[in-house]
């Protein structure tokens, strides 16, 4: 589904990401380890656009994305949550996801009618599904950290996604939240047929939900396989999970 | 068009508790005039305009984040249109009271352009750069727009030139657009904005081309400021160059920021705040200009939220944001 | 068009460009270290001039100008110190916008201050008699004053050119430009950079106000005209950068003075037309910003 292909990107003199590979599989949940600044961020902003890379191609659903604007790519069905909660903190959370549901819909750019009435189930079905609802009329900012955390996949899953990209969705959660929201997402997951690509530090979750992974280093892809061809290799251990 | 969407919302607004109030305060400006000197009448037009402007400024401010620096030129180009259109040619009147907001906004688009390619400060110098430009034209072409002395006598229809008739027209066309100001923060477009003032970047990922929409934002804000301009020459019979003068611009500023700028009606409060207060402070003293920045001082360090910033926090409880009540 | 008059304008809009730079350079070093325009800048600049006259009719002759071109500029870095000491070091924390609305309350209020101390008339000052009357330079006549101006030019920005690479408050306020945290953890109190940097930034606006002072009129509204120009001139150089003020005054000074040979009823938009192609070009200036 999404093939990235030696990608490079440079700040100034500071090369990012140096030659990355990358290949999800429709229905894969797909995790990308590294220590921190080996460029997983950079990464993911290239493939949502955000960033433009240098060099190499990204390729989604058969079709070259890299020179896409951030709005485009989102339409072609990617999503992300971002590692720093990135939501809107003056609108409540009803509004957060609404937002992301009405440009789904291209509802958007409506003048005249009023906005409060619009997408409610579409909204309140996305806010049930990941245990929000009760929560609704809260202001986003108003939240607890974990909530937050949710919220920003929520939002995500507003634009209906095919492929839903996780920055460090777990960051900064107790270790109860970290497994229920691990849940969720797998849950997730199959209920909605979606292919996921997400980062994180605690291998033990990365070791159990993901079916394929890429561990980067430096900017380049050391490699990608199953979770056991990768905790097997050598370079691997050496390089990352040793000092893990 | 009125869908049971519009119904709710309509239902919804008159049960509020400000829409009681705001009736009884229409109900009181109407007759006012009956009852109060014309110089009062003149002062309260005033104040309609000014708010139409401030209101004008906050939709791309207030909620579109935009450093909106030189708002006041789309004022001017709308005032000096239909002044120049009134006085130099005898195409009929209304013509004129429609160019003006049109080629506002279409000044205000051709500005916007340019401007939204980039972002915060240098949105707001480049603003003030191309403002300034047209300030500077107009300021020097002394045989076409009358230069620095402006262009006084500007005829008007009969029904438009006495004192109580440009105040219910101004009053009319005010209650006009704020009704469409208030319909289009409410609609998808309005949300959308606000969202976009919140985290524009979050609102490229949900796949929303935040440049188009900042884009519309001013040239609607730039459309009403340009009827602002008009409802200005129906008042004043004049028009001169001060509109056009970056000084003005951020006295609109003050005024949002003084009623509150993340509400509805916070601006006309503050235009209304600054006009009062200008016109009777300086029947005692010539210092106005001083009392202002002392004032803006204060607001500063005191009431970052603006007059109506304050009251809503003071009304709304915490534990509505909990309940089933507003979704604002 | 006759060479004369073209050397004439070009050496007019030289020394006017000096001028504007001297403003401009303390106004792009505040924008610089503290990332607030400041729009007092040109009512500090205008009381600068009004000093000057005040000072030239307390002291007699010739002296008078010499010492107020001294002193003048030394009055208006305490005001600026008054202000900022009492008020403005205490918003520090908050938003840009709401420090540059302060500096914008600031204006309004020094504007009304001159008005009550001096009162609105037009003021004149006149040059010193060592820089009175003109010399001939290029094949034009150059009024002795403005030659005085093109060399101060110079000398102001070599002295800002040293204080701030060769000094220590210069290469902290350089430093706390670009990272104020990192200045602050260096144990060194960032809230007296900012004042410093402050006040020597208001202090060239003075001592431009009081260069000003024998060619222009000193008027209230002299400030507020001045302001948008200092903007614009900062923006299309580089925000906070020292020498991208001096290229944007010299464009800013030299397309107005040369203007005047082509167009003179239109001589003040040149300027403007200028700024916007530059902006249109090059959004983030000529050269590059500080930050």
């Amino acid at each position: 589904m999404l093939q990235v292909e030696t990608v490079v990107k440079s700040f100034d003199d500071f090369v990012a990401v140096n030659g990355a590979n990358l290949v999800v599989e429709k229905g894969d949940i797909v995790a990308v380890i590294g220590p921190n600044g080996a460029g997983k961020t950079t990464l993911f902003n290239l493939i949502t656009g955000t960033l433009k890379r240098d060099k190499g191609r990204i390729i989604f659903k058969g079709e070259d994305i890299s020179e896409l604007p951030p709005y485009e790519i989102c339409k072609k069905g990617i999503s992300r949550s971002y590692q720093i909660v990135n939501i809107f903190p003056r609108l409540n959370v009803f509004r957060n996801v609404q937002v992301a549901v009405l440009s789904q819909q291209r509802k958007s750019h409506q003048l005249f009618q009023p906005a409060k009435y619009m997408v409610v189930k579409e909204t309140n079905n996305i806010l049930e599904s990941v245990g929000l609802l009760n929560k609704a009329h809260s202001i986003a900012g108003s939240l607890s950290h974990g909530d937050q955390k949710i919220l920003e996949i929520a939002i995500a899953l507003g634009n209906e996604p095919e492929l839903l990209i996780l920055d460090e969705p777990t960051a900064g959660m107790s270790p109860e939240e970290t497994s229920a929201t691990m849940e969720l997402i797998k849950r997730l997951a199959q209920m909605r047929g979606l292919t996921i690509l997400f980062c994180e530090h605690d291998m033990d979750i990365v070791f159990s939900i993901a079916k394929s992974i890429m561990v980067m280093h430096q900017g380049r892809a050391l490699i990608q396989g199953k979770p056991e061809e990768v905790r097997k290799n050598p370079i691997v251990q050496e390089a990352y999970l040793g000092i893990e | 068009m009125w869908g049971k969407e519009e119904r709710k919302l309509f239902t919804e607004v008159i049960r509020s508790k400000w829409f009681g109030f705001s009736v009884g305060l229409f109900l009181l400006l109407l007759i006012l005039p009956f009852f109060i000197p014309r110089f009062y009448v003149y002062i309260l037009a005033l104040i309609f305009v000014t708010s139409l402007l401030a209101m004008s400024l906050n939709l791309v401010v207030g909620h579109g984040g935009l450093f909106q620096f030189h708002h006041g030129v789309f004022y001017g180009v709308g005032a000096y249109t239909v002044a120049l259109m009134l006085k130099k040619t005898s195409l009929p009147m209304w013509t004129g009271f429609i160019a003006g907001p049109i080629l506002a906004a279409i000044i205000g688009f051709i500005i916007g352009w340019f401007c939204v390619r980039l972002t915060r400060l240098y949105f707001g110098m480049l603003q003030i750069s191309l403002g300034s430009l047209i300030w500077a034209i107009v300021f020097r072409w002394y045989s076409f727009t009358g230069g620095d002395d402006g262009i006084p006598g500007i005829p008007m229809p009969p029904l438009l030139s006495s004192s109580k008739g440009s105040y219910y027209f101004i009053l009319i066309i005010l209650i006009l657009c704020l009704i469409a100001m208030y319909m289009i923060l409410k609609s998808p477009f309005g949300n959308t904005l606000q969202a976009i003032r919140d985290n524009p970047q979050r609102c490229e990922a949900v796949g929303i081309n935040v440049k188009r929409y900042q884009l519309i934002a001013i040239v609607i804000a730039t459309f009403f400021a340009g009827v602002a301009g008009v409802l200005f020459v129906v008042l004043e019979r004049s028009v001169f160059t001060e509109l056009l003068f970056w000084v003005l611009s951020l006295e609109i500023f003050i005024m949002c920021l003084l009623g509150g700028w993340f509400t509805f009606a916070g601006p006309m409060l503050g235009a209304g705040i600054i006009v009062a207060l200008r016109t009777f402070v300086g029947i005692f003293t010539e210092y106005w200009t001083l009392i202002l920045g002392i004032m803006l001082i204060l607001l500063i360090f005191f009431l970052p939220e603006g007059v109506m910033g304050y009251l809503e926090k003071i009304f709304k409880p915490r534990t509505k944001e909990a309940a089933k009540g507003g979704s604002e | 068009m006759d060479f004369s008059a073209f050397s004439s304008q070009f050496l007019v809009g030289l020394s006017r460009a000096m001028i504007l730079f001297v403003v401009c350079a303390g106004l792009s070093f505040v924008l610089g270290v503290l990332r607030v325009p400041n729009i007092a800048h040109g009512s500090l600049y205008m009381i600068g001039a009004f000093a000057t006259f005040s000072l030239t009719k307390l002291i007699p002759g010739s002296a008078g100008f010499w010492i107020a071109l001294i002193v003048a500029p030394l009055l208006v870095a305490l005001v600026s110190l008054i202000a900022e000491r009492a008020l403005f070091c205490h918003l520090y924390q908050r938003e840009h916008l709401m420090l540059l609305l302060f500096t914008f309350a600031i204006s309004l209020i020094l504007g009304d201050l001159v008005k009550i101390v001096w009162g609105a008339e037009y003021r004149s000052v006149s040059a010193p008699a060592l820089l009175k009357g003109s010399i001939s330079i290029l094949g034009a006549s150059l009024p002795r004053y403005n030659l005085f101006l093109l060399i101060i030019g110079p000398l102001v920005a070599m002295a800002l050119w040293l204080f701030t690479n060769k000094t220590k408050i210069g290469k902290i306020s350089r430093a706390a430009a670009v990272d104020r945290e990192m200045v602050g953890v260096l144990g060194i109190n960032v809230s007296w950079v900012f004042a410093s940097a402050f006040v020597i930034g208001c202090y060239l606006a003075g001592v431009g106000g009081a260069l000003v002072a024998p060619i222009a009129s000193i008027t209230l509204g002299m400030g507020h005209s001045l302001i948008i120009e200092a903007f614009l001139i900062v923006t299309i150089g580089g925000l906070g950068n020292m020498w991208g003020a001096l290229v944007g005054s010299l464009i800013f000074g030299l397309t107005q003075s040369l203007g005047v040979l082509f167009w003179p009823q239109f001589a003040i938009v040149f300027p403007y037309v200028a700024v916007v192609i530059v902006l249109l070009l090059r959004p983030k200036g000529l050269l590059k910003s500080v930050w």
